[in-house]
């Protein structure tokens, strides 16, 4: 490892003991109560750094691959990635459909611009793309950030970008989807035992209190559908495999992006493991895959287009 | 074309700083804010984002439409968490009730009713005054810092020259990709398209998503072509960049700093102390009569 990447390494490890150091000490030993998991706000940290260190894992064990290159066209898409993400995302926040769900979880057809890009331009353009563009986003809509959230949205873009790590990509959409479907399977499982979790509800039948309702059946089933017109693209579309390819990587990504910024919050705001996943991340993954099944298919074939026509 | 910020050189608070220095007090504020949910903690950093407000030197003609957006959407949420209690359960567990109204109407059997709860009360005050403080400090970034700087800012605060460019850039674009929006948007209307209208089923409205979205991504892709060029002319990347502008920091600055510093560091006490978490004076109960 050289200097560089060496001092990145140890400052995300030194960084990420130090919090986890704070919150073992102050949390557990000291018994102070907002150190200890559930509503820590120092929570968020960690899991960012916990993010940095995967991407940065999978980086460095494939890093002789031509796709962490870094010149200047990649550096201008970042820009123009995580500045489409940020716009689309102020935009469509919350004002195209709501969906029951913990936090602030809005429905996104802007979810679709860090799956294309990490999938037409590498996982450090799709990782940049989402993390920044949501940072971004947030910050015009007015709410703050929320880092976790942030690097969630941009392991999304990153994984997307994967797909580029393997030479045969019918094989590695095949391994994909498998891996797709066995998350998806076990999301739509926790669903179904926590479907009726009082937790999840915030409509209390006892004093008839007016406001939240549960999750729809739609929104807890949604991962199903996005999942089945994953499946209808790659098969509809066997023969452009472009299309397929990034719409199964951007599922995978779609998947564990959200996923891991979803059960962060089991940490950080004390959610159950159930409420996380129900709550969290089925409102929000569910109807993304959608999305990806949609949108990202249209953008690859423009794409492609204006590749063909200025043969770049 | 590119569109930028509203920016201009204003005898303000935020210029009065270099923006290296501005940047890090933000994410000390943007920190210490997060941490709380007592409205004593937070009703500081709320007169701390008012004096940066009053003194940004922004007039209300330039940042209406912005603020009108951004607090009609955080009124709107706020209201909307009194109403239903929603995002309260992350910080308390018990509702006293103050009182309830209900509708002298039924829907097929249902009465909508609303509980006014101390709680519930409560936490959309501290929720406004969070996320007021946080929009405050946030909106007035692009009114302030000069567009010429975004790239040594980020440069200075130690980003690589590559990713201090990336971020400079994405600042610049997304002004100019608001624009072709709302272009694109227009050009689509002309065409009989209303993405304020869409119908159909869920999969034909996410369809219908694709001649906005579609656009404006291949349209900024397509741009970039000319931005990689003059780039890659000027040899960006070959070796360690040099900026046109140079930062110094002043004795000030460095004021700004320790200033953000300890504020954070002050934040972090009072949440190592086990304090900062939602609060409720005791002496409302005894009011409402529990």
């Amino acid at each position: 490892m050289d200097r560089k990447l060496a001092s990145v390494f140890w400052t995300l490890i030194v960084t990420l003991a130090v919090f986890v150091i704070l919150i073992y000490v102050g949390g557990n030993m000291l018994g102070i109560e907002r150190l200890m998991t559930g509503e820590n706000p120092l929570m968020r940290f960690v899991f960012v750094i916990v993010g940095l260190l995967i991407a940065f894992l999978i980086y460095y064990s494939t890093r002789e691959n031509k796709i962490w290159e870094v010149g200047t066209r990649e550096v201008v898409w970042m820009a123009i990635g995580a500045a489409l993400y940020a716009v689309f995302s102020w935009l469509f926040n919350g004002t195209v459909f709501v969906v029951p769900s913990l936090s602030q979880v809005a429905l996104r057809p802007a979810i679709a611009i860090p799956m294309f890009f990490g999938y037409a331009f590498g996982p450090v353009v799709g990782f940049f793309t989402g993390a920044v563009g949501n940072m971004f986003g947030d910050a015009l809509t007015g709410f703050g950030l929320y880092p976790q959230w942030s690097i969630g949205n941009g392991l999304v873009g990153f994984i997307a970008g994967m797909a580029l790590l393997f030479k045969d990509k019918k094989k590695s959409m095949d391994t994909v989807l498998w891996i797709g479907g066995v998350l998806v399977l076990l999301a739509a499982l926790v669903y179904y035992i926590n479907r009726t979790l009082p937790n999840m509800m915030f409509f209390d039948v006892a004093n008839n209190i007016f406001g939240d309702a549960p999750i729809t059946a739609f929104a807890g089933i949604s991962i199903i559908v996005g999942f089945l017109l994953v499946l209808i693209v790659r098969f509809a579309f066997g023969k452009n495999i472009d299309i397929a390819t990034a719409v199964t990587w951007g599922m995978l990504g779609n998947i564990l992006g959200i996923g891991f910024a979803a059960i962060s919050d089991i940490w950080v705001n004390g959610y159950s493991p159930a409420a996380a996943v129900v709550g969290e991340f089925l409102p929000a993954a569910g109807p993304n895959l959608i999305f990806a099944a949609i949108l990202v298919p249209l953008l690859v074939v423009a794409y492609a287009a204006v590749q063909k026509q200025s043969g770049r | 074309m590119l569109v930028t910020w509203r920016y201009r050189d204003r005898k303000s608070l935020i210029q009065w700083f270099d923006p290296r220095a501005w940047i890090i007090f933000y994410g000390c504020f943007l920190a210490s804010t997060l941490f709380f949910w007592d409205i004593r903690f937070l009703t500081p950093l709320l007169i701390i984002a008012m004096i940066v407000l009053i003194t940004s030197g922004v007039s209300w003609h330039e940042m209406r439409r912005a603020f009108l957006f951004i607090f009609g959407f955080i009124f709107i949420f706020t209201l909307f968490t009194f109403l239903t209690g929603r995002g309260g359960e992350e910080v308390y567990s018990q509702e006293h009730l103050i009182r309830r109204l209900s509708a002298p109407f039924s829907i097929l059997g249902w009465k909508p009713t609303l509980d006014v709860t101390i709680e519930r009360a409560f936490f959309a005050i501290s929720q406004l005054a969070r996320v007021f403080s946080i929009a405050i400090m946030t909106v007035l970034i692009p009114y302030s810092l000069n567009p010429a700087l975004y790239g040594i800012t980020f440069r200075g605060l130690g980003l690589p020259d590559k990713m201090a460019y990336a971020v400079d850039l994405t600042m610049r674009f997304i002004p100019t990709f608001g624009r072709d929006f709302q272009l694109t948007m227009d050009a689509q209307r002309a065409r009989g398209y209303e993405l304020d209208k869409i119908t159909g089923g869920l999969i034909e409205q996410v369809r219908k998503f694709g001649p906005i979205i579609v656009p404006v991504t291949i349209h900024a892709i397509i741009g970039s072509e000319d931005i990689i060029d003059a780039m890659d002319l000027r040899a960006f990347g070959i070796g360690p960049r040099t900026w046109l502008q140079r930062l110094t920091y002043q004795r000030r600055d460095r004021v700004l700093i320790i200033f953000g510093g300890l504020l954070l560091a002050a934040s972090l006490i009072v949440l190592f102390m086990g304090y900062g978490g939602f609060w409720i004076p005791e002496a409302l109960f005894r009011i409402i009569g529990y």
